[in-house]
């Protein structure tokens, strides 16, 4: 169980990208946004902590927008105001996420004093003409300085996240954006295919036939790829998108993935308390104004069904390489995943989309590509 | 009102040359419906007809009118649908008329359906009065559009009446002139009464409400009237009128277009054509052109999940208590399970049932390829309808098979007579005739068979002539063709619903297009899916739809839980728009894949 916070400001947004951030504004405004916006995360978290009462909290993971855009000092402050307030256990796992141009060794260090002990760095590509492409404001040479800024100040705990499927990536750029990665020697990768979300830039681009994309078959051999070589380099792929060190994995997202309950703050956040689930407004005066009434703002809430959670018990689960665990569904809700769900795990079998071994059902080699079919078939 | 003041009307015209909007402007010119009122085009009730934009069922409405010799007119305006499929209805209109409005685009000038309506309408001697529509558009011609009139129809160009519908330019005008030219309906109030329905609809309350006008005779509420073609009787609890809202009246005499109710279960009992007379006096004489609807296009109507295959049965019931032109009766398919086959008019009519059906009853349905009716003569002389490739009868029992054809009207400007004489020539066409109606446009005739017209032959023709060409057509008759059928086989078993009947003489090539077609149209699925076309048991075309190597590969963090669950479940409800066969899930637009094959 663990914290999620937002922080929803950029120096320029990815054309990819429709998550909830905004451009940062000149040096003086977006300093005054960016005190009235923690002072706005402290309120809300303190709101949280009556509900959530003594459960321990075990992560804190600062995403985005770029969380490295705003001053170190302010980042540090804040997680130690969580640690300080909330449950959490001795040493959480503490993760920003950084873009490898913001982050410097100065920053780091502060961060890593408060307690950050693990960086997710948006690293996409290696190749200036991929990361110019997709609106990325990094060159390649930054990604390498930053690792290294990071290991000096103590934190040696590193995701690289890396996406395939971009404008005009071919075989050989992807090859060469895996094999610079693992050179770093990361703990942690991420691999994602690009999505095309409406909206965005990019997916206008596309539709207008501007800009071209690999095809499906194309992003389907660079996985492939990435699985091969990632292997090959001793990494252990446990998520259908990551990869890790053994021992490493992203406590934080495995929370995710084991459908556990999450504290999550900031405009556009969202978070899951005891089948509550909520979605803050992504509206960023709003949400500070709302705060100063001590009230939350949401777009929307919902309260999750027992049987719905437990179809995204196995929708989120069957991401996991190692797959659900019978035995841990079962204590969890004291019913047989085979009961509730025999019609489709039969489908699936006969597909040859999953397997079981060790009292897991999991996904198969195919499986893991075709992995929405596999979710899919337990929503009832 | 007394008979010589009473005046019966209708608007024929081209599709999209402005009838509709000339009935509302006359509407609200004799004060039917205020202005305020008024939603465009009051006579299409049917969100459907509003939405395409062409009147399906025809309505009347009674106008009060004061015309400038100081007296006052009862005016029936009879709405008249506008498209081929409903030419049946289109004459059982205008047999209730004395008068025609014949509307014709200012722009676009005399079409085929201007032709073919004109033609009908002189056929029930009805009085002409040309209008010349849409003066206000830029690029109107009247002029252009006065000499076609003079040239073709033979009409005096200062007959014409020069209007806008759309800023209310001559409306007055066009009431004075049926005031003054359109003849006083004849009928004998003293003799037996006739009454010809030439509409009716299905209504919750009322049940099947006849649209009719008087003849001969009356019809008074409490009377017990006879259909003459059936001889059900029934009593009449309502009589009304149209303003356009029902208003009651106790009695409907000669010339009076009105509407009887009397507790009918379904228009069935109300055939369009058929004539009413009442039961203690009865007509020795039905009036003439009675024919009861025959459906020329035929195609299967299968719910996508079996489970609502008795919803459909419904839904079907409930359409055709307003549809008496729709049959249908329960068929079953190898691919589709159980489902109905189901008659239409045509094109038109079929699309437009499907439509209602999904939209209003909220069915998910799979809609096989249009087929006509063939007449297969077997060796032992006998002969069979077939409406359903399926139903072919074994090769070796067929003599020979009949096909039916059509006579097609094209009109088309005279830089296009090339292009349509290749799309008839293309689609089995015959040439009849060709003659110039002006010296820019000609009019092509062609014998046809129907089933080209049905496999995209409008669109094809459109395109091919930037949209110019209009197209009437007529049933002429059955003759004799070399057809054959071709299968469709997925992942190596035959699909029933895929087959179809084709001309020998493009067996080969249509094989290949729906080959082609499907893979289009079928999506990538976990495992490699050969399409092969058949000819008994000679494979003509193979096509492959290669297996699907992933979907998507994304992040899924936190917050996406919900979005990923709301993602998943769409996919989830457009796989429960394919049909599974086998292993194999196929979206609707498969089965109709073949009409849109070259």
């Amino acid at each position: 169980m663990g914290v999620y916070v937002h922080i929803p400001f950029c120096e320029q947004k990815c054309y990819y990208c429709d998550f909830h951030s905004v451009v940062a504004g000149d040096e003086e405004s977006f300093s005054s946004v960016v005190s009235d916006y923690f002072l706005s995360l402290r309120r809300e978290a303190l709101y949280y902590k009556k509900l959530w009462e003594d459960r321990a909290l075990r992560t804190i993971f600062i995403g985005g927008g770029t969380p490295s855009i705003v001053p170190a000092e302010q980042l540090a402050s804040f997680i130690l105001f969580l640690r300080n307030e909330l449950p959490f256990v001795a040493e959480p796992e503490i993760t920003i996420e950084a873009n490898p141009h913001s982050l410097h060794y100065e920053g780091a260090a502060v961060l890593s004093k408060a307690g950050a002990n693990r960086v997710s760095l948006g690293v996409q590509a290696f190749q200036n003409r991929l990361l110019k492409a997709i609106g990325r404001v990094h060159t390649s040479d930054q990604i390498g300085q930053s690792v290294g800024a990071l290991k000096r100040a103590g934190i040696t705990n590193i995701n690289l996240d890396l996406m395939f499927g971009l404008p005009g990536q071919g075989i050989s750029d992807w090859t060469e954006t895996l094999r610079e990665a693992v050179a770093l020697r990361p703990t942690h990768l991420s691999c994602y295919g690009l999505i095309l979300e409406d909206e965005t830039p990019l997916a206008r681009w596309v539709s207008a036939g501007i800009v071209h994309l690999p095809s499906d078959d194309e992003q389907a051999e660079m996985y492939d790829l990435a699985c091969e070589m990632l292997k090959e380099e001793a990494y252990e792929h446990y998520e259908i998108s990551n990869f890790c060190e053994p021992g490493m994995e992203c406590q934080h997202n495995l929370l995710y993935w084991h459908n556990e309950p999450f504290i999550a703050l900031g405009s556009g956040a969202t978070g899951y308390i005891d089948g509550f689930r909520y979605k803050n407004m992504p509206d960023i005066q709003g949400y500070i104004e709302s705060w100063t009434r001590h009230t939350p703002y949401y777009e929307y809430t919902d309260q999750v069904s027992l049987d719905q959670e437990m179809d995204e018990t196995m929708m989120v689960g069957m991401r996991l390489l190692r797959g659900v665990e019978e035995e841990a569904f079962f204590r969890r809700y004291q019913v047989s995943f085979r009961d509730i769900y025999r019609e489709p795990i039969e489908d699936l079998l006969a597909k040859g989309l999953v397997q079981e071994s060790n009292g897991c059902l999991r996904v198969t080699r195919q499986g893991l590509f075709l992995e929405n079919m596999v979710s899919g078939a337990f929503l009832r | 009102m007394v008979q010589e003041n009473i005046r019966n009307f209708c608007i024929i015209a081209h599709i999209d040359h402005g009838k509709s909007t000339l009935a509302d402007r006359i509407l609200e010119h004799t004060g039917a419906v205020s202005q305020r009122d008024m939603s465009e085009q009051v006579l299409d009730s049917m969100d459907l007809e509003r939405e395409r934009g062409i009147t399906i069922k025809l309505k009347a409405v009674r106008l009060n009118y004061r015309a400038k010799d100081g007296q006052e007119y009862v005016l029936n305006l009879i709405d008249t649908p506008g498209h081929v499929d409903f030419s049946y209805e289109v004459s059982r209109s205008l047999a209730a008329c004395e008068g025609a409005l014949l509307v014709i685009d200012a722009s676009q000038g005399i079409e085929a359906q201007t032709l073919a309506n004109l033609y009908l309408a002189l056929d029930h001697d009805l009085e002409i009065i040309p209008v010349i529509n849409k003066i206000d558009l830029p690029n109107a011609d009247p002029e252009r559009v006065i000499r076609e009139l003079e040239d073709n129809i033979g009409i005096p160009g200062e007959e014409a009446l020069l209007v806008s519908a759309r800023t209310g330019v001559g409306i007055e005008d066009i009431l004075e002139t049926i005031v003054r030219r359109v003849p006083a309906p004849k009928g004998d109030p003293g003799a037996a009464t006739r009454a010809m329905i030439f509409d009716s609809h299905y209504d919750q309350y009322r049940g099947a409400v006849a649209y009719a006008r008087v003849v001969d005779g009356s019809i008074k509420v409490g009377d017990i009237i006879q259909m003459m073609s059936t001889g059900r009787k029934f009593e009449v609890t309502d009589l009304g009128v149209l303003r356009p809202s029902l208003v009651r009246v106790e009695s409907l005499g000669p010339g009076d277009v009105g509407c009887i109710i009397a507790s009918m279960k379904d228009v069935r009992d109300t055939r369009v054509g058929d004539t009413i007379t009442v039961a203690s006096r009865p007509a020795t004489e039905p009036l003439a052109g009675y024919r009861p609807a025959k459906p020329m296009v035929y195609c299967g109507l299968y719910p996508v999940v079996n489970e609502e295959y008795t919803d459909l049965r419904d839904a079907l019931d409930k359409l055709q208590l307003n549809d008496a032109a729709l049959t249908y009766e329960a068929e079953s398919s190898v691919a589709l399970g159980f489902g109905y086959r189901c008659g239409f008019l045509g094109l038109l009519h079929l699309e437009i049932v499907q439509e209602r059906l999904e939209r209003e009853f909220d069915l998910n349905l799979i809609t096989t390829a249009p087929s006509v009716v063939y007449q297969v003569v077997l060796t032992d002389g006998s002969m069979r309808e077939v409406d359903n490739p399926s139903a072919l009868p074994p090769i070796t029992t067929i003599d020979h098979i009949k096909e039916p054809f059509v006579k097609a009207s094209i009109l088309v400007p005279d830089e296009f007579v090339g292009a349509v004489m290749d799309v008839c020539q293309d689609r089995r066409g015959i040439f009849v005739n060709m003659e110039y109606i002006t010296p820019e446009r000609a009019r092509l005739e062609y014998e046809l068979p129907l089933a080209e017209i049905l496999m995209d032959f409008f669109d094809r023709l459109k395109s091919r002539t930037k949209g110019y060409a209009s197209l009437d057509y007529e049933f002429i008759g059955y003759r004799e063709s070399k057809v054959v059928k071709l299968d469709i086989l997925l992942n190596g078993n035959p699909v029933d619903a895929l087959s179809c009947i084709v001309h020998q003489d493009k067996a080969a090539a249509r094989g290949r297009g729906l080959a082609e077609k499907l893979k289009e149209v079928i999506p990538r699925q976990q495992f490699e899916v050969p399409i092969q076309a058949a000819i008994g048991n000679k494979i003509i075309a193979r096509e492959t739809v290669r297996a699907l190597r992933k979907d998507v590969l994304a992040k899924c963090y936190g917050g996406d839980i919900s979005r990923k669950r709301k993602l998943l479940e769409k996919q989830k409800e457009g796989k429960k728009r394919m049909k599974s066969l086998g292993s194999v899930d196929v979206p609707q637009e498969a089965f109709m894949a073949i009409l849109k094959v070259d």
